[in-house]
Formats: structure tokens, sequence, C-alpha cells
């Protein structure tokens, strides 16, 4: 048997998200834990890294950007039809770790999506955490992801959704300006906390620099950290960056791990 | 406990080994490379290391992992031949061991790659004098491992060192004896040391500059094993496979990611990648240097880049 054989599963659902992010929703029993990712593959095109966005023993929910080959084709993909999976693969949050205490999440566009399985992982273990409050930032009112559920956690936890620009209707009524803006403005303890960040590099920089202003050490803030894997099992060497698979050491990382390292 | 092989029987062993299943040495054509053996009076140890290491054997430049018929996948039922590597020295056999330390004994063990390791005998020769004024082996703490059998040339027989089952079959004729064999010694050195404080090093840019990305060090390398997963299809019949090329990380899409950024975007980025790679991040995880000090990176490179000698003498 191949290291790189795959798995067919049942597609049950697609969820069309925005203009150009979709998710698919997968009967299988893999369920990764938050922050780990799966191989998609689709023979003949190749095979695409993308996080867990949900948290469940029956269903896996893959939410995905249009942005390669693979992903084009997959985007074609229907209620009922079959796609080829392998893993789950990486080290997730380590949410045992963070029993009893306050979390804050931080996630910026594609990046909220592994966040969504952070959240729904709360929903099934909620005495087991403090506080949570949510920093999430799109580009616009329509690129909000995951758009129904939103209410529901501003319902259950403090959540704080800005949008960079608002040049249609305002829907949501949230802030305009960057998610970092609003972690700015704030106010957050850094007492029995840790921060889960996920998204683009240029938000996760900018939220640790703030994060730090306000008194969170490196060993409190936990980063998803984006590669190009391909055997997903620490070997091709695609994803390295100084020494440390991202696919196999990560791809969450605690900052103390990798804010020292460079290309 | 090993075995002894007396001169006059040399060529009587190599046609045993021949007769065993197919025999690949160093044959000498334009140029000294691993050739399977057709007559053992081809065989040439005496032309310099072959220019391809023995990693070739067992991670080949392309193979398939699975096949691809009309969008499913079905998986390759290859059957290995046996193969007897004769003349492969210590420093592209310890290359072997290395890449037995990621694709056999790590946490996903690669199945393509064992079944052929399993189909392989090694029988090495250990190295008098260095073929190359390149070698630096003797800095790399070379083991005797990854070995069925090893020679060592004596005056008027040839020490025979065993290390596994199969390659004791294939001498449990010869008579026993007590072998020392000693690891080779080289002129040129690496003065080992820590790298990190010397990432953000000028030195880098000097050597990096020189380079041309022909990818020839990686190519040529012992170790150098990343690779890539592609699928092949026919346009019109849309099938094909999924197959594993080796690749370089000095290629600029190496690190390219969906949508196009390339995160290791300069030749100073990749080229201090792999020379660290070699001598650093492999070591720090496996507890061993993934360079082995065969010097074919430097003999043949393009540029006469030897980092070796910007190690020891700019990295202070």
């Amino acid at each position: 048997m191949s290291l790189y054989k795959l798995k067919k599963y049942l597609i049950k659902d697609v969820i069309k998200q925005t203009n150009d992010n979709t998710m698919i929703r997968i009967q299988t029993n893999l369920n990764p834990i938050p922050g780990q990712f799966v191989q998609v593959s689709i023979p003949g095109i190749g095979e695409a890294p993308i996080s867990s966005a949900s948290y469940n023993k029956k269903e896996l929910d893959l939410n995905f950007r249009v942005v390669g080959s693979v992903t084009e084709a997959l985007n074609k993909f229907k209620k009922g039809d079959k796609v080829y999976l392998r893993g789950p693969y990486g080290n997730g949050y380590p949410m045992e770790k963070f029993k009893g205490q306050n979390l804050i999440l931080v996630g910026g566009g594609c990046g909220v999506a592994p966040l969504r399985g952070i959240i729904e992982y709360i929903d099934k273990h909620r005495e087991d955490y403090k506080h949570v409050e949510l920093f999430f930032g799109f580009r616009t009112p329509s690129d909000v992801l995951f758009k129904n559920e939103v209410l529901e956690w501003s319902k259950r936890y403090n959540l704080n959704l800005s949008v960079d620009k608002a040049p249609e209707e305002n829907l949501f009524h949230c802030p305009v300006g960057f998610v970092t803006q609003i972690l700015e403005r704030v106010n957050i303890s850094n007492e029995n906390s840790s921060v889960l960040m996920c998204g683009p590099p240029i938000m996760i920089d900018k939220s640790i620099e703030i994060i730090k202003q306000k008194g969170f050490t490196d060993e409190q803030i936990w980063v998803s950290l984006e590669r190009h894997m391909k055997c997903c099992t620490g070997k091709c060497g695609h994803c390295m960056i100084n020494g440390k698979y991202v696919c196999s050491d990560g791809p969450v990382f605690r900052y103390d791990e990798v804010k020292s390292i460079d290309e | 406990m090993g075995r002894v092989l007396k001169k006059e029987d040399y060529n009587k062993f190599l046609q045993h080994l021949k007769d065993e299943g197919e025999l690949i040495a160093p044959v000498t054509t334009k140029m000294v490379r691993f050739e399977t053996v057709k007559n053992i009076r081809d065989i040439d140890l005496n032309s310099g290391n072959p220019f391809f290491p023995i990693k070739k054997y067992f991670l080949p430049n392309k193979e398939a992992l699975l096949k691809i018929r009309s969008g499913e996948t079905k998986s390759v039922d290859k059957v290995e031949k046996k193969k007897l590597i004769f003349g492969a020295r210590l420093c592209d056999i310890n290359g072997i061991a290395i890449l037995d330390e990621l694709f056999l004994n790590h946490e996903y063990a690669d199945e393509a790659y064992k079944k052929r390791r399993d189909s392989i005998i090694i029988i090495g020769i250990n190295c008098h004098t260095p073929p190359s004024k390149y070698c630096f082996c003797e800095s790399m703490d070379l083991k005797k491992e990854g070995y069925d059998l090893l020679l060592h040339k004596r005056e008027h027989n040839y020490f025979i060192d065993v290390l596994t089952d199969n390659g004791a079959k294939l001498v449990r004729h010869l008579p026993e004896a007590e072998v020392d064999i000693p690891l080779p010694k080289t002129k040129k050195h690496l003065d080992r040391k820590d790298l990190k404080p010397f990432f953000a090093d000028n030195f880098w840019e000097k050597d990096s500059e020189q380079c041309v990305s022909c990818q020839r060090c990686t190519i040529l390398c012992p170790t150098c094993f990343c690779f890539d997963l592609q699928d092949e299809i026919n346009p019109r019949t849309k099938n094909g496979d999924r197959v594993r090329t080796i690749d370089s990380c000095h290629s600029k899409d190496f690190t390219q990611v969906a949508g196009g950024h390339v995160f290791r975007d300069t030749r100073l980025k990749r080229y201090r990648h792999r020379v660290l790679h070699k001598t650093q991040f492999f070591q720090d995880k496996f507890k061993r240097s993934m360079c082995t000090g065969c010097g074919r990176c430097i003999e043949y490179c393009h540029s006469k880049i030897d980092f070796v000698k910007t190690i020891n003498e700019d990295f202070q």
C-alpha cells in the first residue's frame, strides 16, 4: 500500500460562501483537531492541502478559496459527488493545553475557516474554557465567510467583526477598518489567556505586535503557517523553513518556536 | 566476524555476484558511472568516484506512486528485481543510510522506497586514498553502516566486513577472519560548527552570487531527496500516473504556493537553505549530518563554489 494512497468520501453539501470561497461538507469520521489539514486529491489535476473548518465526528467541512488548479476543479464538485482525501496531517491548536483559559481568536479572510473549527470545538467543550473573544476581519461585507453563523457566534461569544472597506451596504453593521485596528482598540487582558491566530502574514505580524504591547508573551501566542505542502509527511522538503517542516512540525506553532526563523 | 578474499579469487567473486542478480558497478564510458555490468571486465574502480551517486537506484528521478484511470486511482504493484550494487564508497552508502532515516525509520514509512531498498544488496569498497581532491568525508563522521558487505583491499587479499544476512550468504564460502577496516582519510576538511550565528552573514552573498541555479549540486548529491508529486496525464485518454519526481530546492518555484507567492524568492535564500539543510537542519533533527563529504557538489559546480572553504575560512 502506498503512503499516498487515497480514500474516497461523499460530499454531503456544497455551500457557496462568497464570490471566490466555497465550503464542502464531507461525510467522514476523520475528525481532525482544529488547525490540522487534509490533502484533497483530484486524480489528473493534483493535490491541495486544506485546513479543517469544523470539529465533528461525522462530517468534515473544508472551506477553500479558488486560487489554483485543484481548488478550481474542486469548485465544480456537487452534492453527491465523491472526493479523494488523505490525512489528517500536522499539529493543530493544542486545545487540551488551553483548558481553564480565556481564548482570543484572531483571523483574517480564509484564515477564519480553521478558527471556525476551534469555535465548534469550544462549543462542544464549553465548560473547559473561560471568556472567548473573536476578532475576525474580511475585505468587504460580501467577503464575510459563514454569514449565517456569524450572528450565532455573536450571541455566544464576544465577536469583533470588521471589514477593510464597505463599498456596498454593510449588512453586518460592523466597524470598517483592519481587524488589527479593532484589536488595538479593545481592552484585553493577558492574564490566563492564549491568542490563536490564522490569516495572511501581514495580519499575523501586525496582530502579534499589538498583542505583545498588551503584555502577552510569545508563549501565549499560537500561529498557523502557510507553505507549499506536497507529501505532508515531513519528507519532500517543499514546506521546510529553517529546518522545520510546516506539514509535520506545524502548521500550528507556538510563536516563540518560529519567531526568529527566516527563509 | 568478517571474511577474507584472496586476490586471485577477486574476479571469481565478481562473477559470483553477477550470477546472483543484476550487478551494478562503476563502469567507464565517457565518464565513470554506475551501470548494469555486462562483463565483469568492464568494472572500473580506478577512475574515481562515479559521477552520479547510487541514490538513483533507491530514489529514481521519476516513479509512479499511483495509477490514474478514468479519474480513479489504483495502486502500482511493481515487482522490484534483485540488484547488487558493487563498488559504492562509504560516502554514497552513508547517503543511503541517511535516506533510510527519512524514508524507513520515520513516522510515515515510504512503501515504494522500502520495496526497492529491500531488493538491493550493497557491496561497498573502502577508499585507501580519496578518489578526488574534493573529498572531505573524514570530517563527516561516516559510519560503517548501510551496506551488506564492505571490501577493504590489502596487499595480498581483501578484508570483507559483513553486516547483514544477505551479505553473509554471498561470502559464506570464504574463510572467516577478524577484520578491522579503517575509515578513509581525506586531505580536505570541513570545520564543523554551529552555523546559526552566521545566518545573516554577508559571505552567503559572495557564494550565492556565483550560483546559476543549475541544480547540479542537488542532482549529484548522495542525499538530496527533495521531491515533487505530479499527475502526468494523457490529455486524450485522461489516464496516467501520479509520479514522484526528484526536485531541487534551488528552483525558484520550489516554495511557490497557489496564487503565485514564492517564499524563498532570492537565489541567496535558496543557496543558503541548501547548505544549511545539509550541514545544520538535518543534524538538529536526526543527530547526524546530511552531508557525507563526497565533494561532488564542489567538484562539478558550474561556478566552482566551495561551501566548505567558505565555512572554514569566512564564517569565523
